[in-house]
């Protein structure tokens, strides 16, 4: 069988905020298969972030491992880290598009980073923003966009460079609930037809009933696993 | 990320605030600006001053003036510098420097200070005994009459004026002109009490302007006399100086004559070229100008003070964008690089902008010095003549200023920059 393609293991993680430290992560052993959506629930402070973003490689345990299609996080320097996030895609609840770039640009620039030539980059960001539905409002800065708007440049943003999987922190969190329903559609879409492997964070119990997994997380632990298959 | 894409990216993000990368960019403006234009000024000074030492005398002649010291700037006044020396160099003596190989001719030169009266007008003047013909010869390109003529062997009681001693006050007030009778008035100081002699002499030539720095040949401020009449006036045979053309300007002639000049004097003359002068004022110059270039440097320095300044402050405005950056898998040293364009950027268009405007004032301040300060500040006696300063911008300080408005901002943009290539995504995507 091959390898999952994330894998935690007794993964830890302890802030310091001021003096005292927090446990963010109390040993969290969670397998994904290619082709799976998981859905990570819990309320704030429950350690999903935390989790997230150790999974796509911005943050380092404190213990325990991190195995991208079986290659341990840690033991990789900074360029490998970097080549390593740009075979992760993430979508941020708050967005985090460039300001002054349009929605092309956003896209561009991803492909950009990853050395794609000037005209390969267009043509690519077009068609992904077509995939997104946003094919008549690509050269809007994200300003003049609304969150659903935002939210999908985010979405085709992170699909630019084919991902090995999409992190999702609260895709929908800043969002209208109908706009939410279409953005979870396209999500869901993106996992059935074209095998897109996604692990999301929310804490919304309806949304999370979409994914084909749910993991519950309560104080920096698992506490349940469902499977809804 | 392709060197083009990281420049377009650093391009956008100056273009985001234009005013402060405008004022930014001013910093190093100023700072080129002001090397530009102090160095491109004092380049035209001495450009001006060269070709003016060049054709007021001329570069294939040396100047032999007694002691072992002193050289020309003592011969100028009179021997007063070189009078330590009981050595005296008489006029005689320029058969022994004519036997000399590679010697064309040469020229003793008696010179002493009085005053030319006219009518009831009467201005200062060196008097200078020469032979006409020699000395013509020698100074072809300026010892050359305007009016009148200059006959090589006059008759005592001709005299040939310097265009200031004609025209004193440049404003058509002549004091003389060829054909006048003018009094020469010598002040004897070898009698006691010293006594004023007074001879008579006829205008024959008035010289073409020479220019404003003469130091040994033809001068504006001279009047010349034949050399035998000086000897009969100032009873003397002693000479201040030989001026020595030679068949040519090489060194090794140069160096060669000199050193048979001295020998056969013993040691006891010194001589000099007036390529030595000329390296010698060259070298004074770059003096000044690593002086200025120094002070315009410290404009520079401040400049990059500022850029780091703006791009720390700029650094916690973007920490989100770069932990975006660095989420969608760019690299360290691409968010460096382009920190380091954004500086790269700034120091082009400052040194662009900086050269042009140097380059501008360079010119405003030329024309303001020619037009009246600083002619009238070096007008007095001999050098009133037309001081004309050309700015000259060397492609040395052309390149210099580019390379050093860029290596400014660069350098003072690294720290920034390494810190902004070492922020960790996780905490710079949580910065708000």
């Amino acid at each position: 069988m091959a390898a999952p393609i994330v894998e935690t293991a007794e993964l830890r993680k302890t802030y310091i905020l001021g003096k005292v430290p927090v446990n963010a992560l109390c040993g969290v052993n969670l397998k994904v298969e290619k082709g799976d959506f998981i859905a990570i629930l819990g309320p704030s402070g429950s350690g999903k972030s935390t989790l997230i973003n150790m999974i796509g490689a911005l943050d380092k345990p404190t213990e325990g491992k991190v195995l991208i299609n079986g290659v341990d996080v840690s033991t990789l320097n900074d360029n490998q880290l970097a080549d390593l996030r740009r075979s992760i895609g993430f979508v941020f609840q708050f967005f985090n598009l460039i300001p002054r770039l349009s929605a092309r640009g956003n896209v561009e620039l991803t492909l950009a980073i990853a050395d794609l030539g000037k005209t390969e980059r267009r043509k690519r960001a077009e068609e992904l923003l077509e995939t997104v539905g946003l094919k008549e409002r690509m050269n809007h800065k994200p300003a003049e966009l609304s969150g659903g708007e935002r939210q999908r440049v985010a979405i085709a943003r992170a699909l630019a460079n084919n991902p090995r999987f999409l992190l999702m922190d609260e895709p929908t969190g800043n969002i209208d609930s109908k706009t939410a329903k279409e953005i979870m559609d396209l999500v869901k879409q993106l996992n059935e037809d074209k095998g897109v492997t996604i692990i999301m964070i929310t804490h919304d119990q309806h949304l999370a009933t979409q994914a084909k997994r749910i993991v519950k997380m309560l104080d920096g632990t698992i506490i349940k696993e469902i499977d809804q298959r | 990320m392709k060197v083009g894409d990281v420049f377009s990216y650093a391009f956008g993000a100056i273009r985001l605030r234009k005013l402060r990368a405008g004022l930014t960019t001013l910093g190093v403006v100023i700072g080129i600006a002001a090397i530009v234009a102090l160095l491109s000024i004092s380049q035209g000074l001495q450009t001006t001053i060269t070709d003016q030492l060049q054709s007021g005398f001329a570069t294939d002649t040396l100047i032999v003036s007694p002691g072992s010291g002193g050289g020309i700037f003592s011969g100028v006044r009179g021997g007063i510098g070189g009078s330590s020396s009981d050595f005296s160099l008489v006029v005689t003596d320029t058969q022994i420097i004519n036997e000399i190989g590679n010697v064309v001719t040469s020229a003793a030169v008696i010179q002493e200070v009085g005053y030319v009266q006219s009518g009831d007008r009467n201005v200062t003047a060196y008097v200078v005994g020469v032979d006409f013909g020699v000395y013509s010869e020698i100074y072809g390109g300026t010892f050359v009459a305007e009016s009148g003529e200059i006959v090589p062997n006059p008759e005592n009681g001709t005299v040939v004026v310097g265009k200031r001693i004609s025209d004193p006050w440049k404003n058509g007030t002549i004091v003389c002109s060829v054909n006048d009778t003018v009094e020469i008035i010598w002040t004897n100081t070898t009698v006691r009490p010293p006594t004023n002699e007074t001879y008579s002499f006829t205008v024959a030539a008035v010289l073409e302007e020479v220019g404003g720095l003469s130091l040994t040949g033809p001068s504006d401020s001279a009047v010349y006399i034949p050399i035998q009449q000086a000897q009969s006036i100032f009873g003397t045979d002693e000479c201040d100086r030989i001026i020595v053309k030679i068949a040519n300007e090489d060194s090794a002639t140069i160096d060669a004559v000199s050193k048979a000049i001295e020998d056969a004097f013993s040691g006891q003359v010194s001589v000099t070229s007036s390529t030595a002068v000329l390296s010698i004022i060259s070298r004074v110059f770059s003096t000044i100008e690593l002086f200025l270039a120094g002070i315009a440097a410290i404009s520079l320095l401040v400049a990059g003070v500022g850029i780091m300044n703006i791009m720390i402050v700029s650094l916690m405005e973007r920490t989100r964008e770069i932990g975006i950056l660095k989420a969608l898998g760019m690299k360290s040293r691409t968010v460096l690089a382009i920190f380091i364009s954004e500086a790269v950027i700034v120091g082009l268009m400052g040194a662009i902008f900086g050269i042009g405007l140097g380059w501008v004032l360079a010119n405003v301040a030329a024309r303001v010095f020619t037009g009246g300060g600083f002619a009238a500040a070096t007008g007095q006696g001999a050098s009133s003549g037309g001081f004309v300063i050309t700015p000259v911008l060397t492609p040395t300080v052309l390149l210099g200023a580019f390379g050093f408005g860029i290596a400014v901002s660069v350098i003072f943009a690294i720290y920034p920059a390494w810190r902004a290539s070492k922020l960790k995504p996780v905490d710079a995507l949580r910065y708000e």
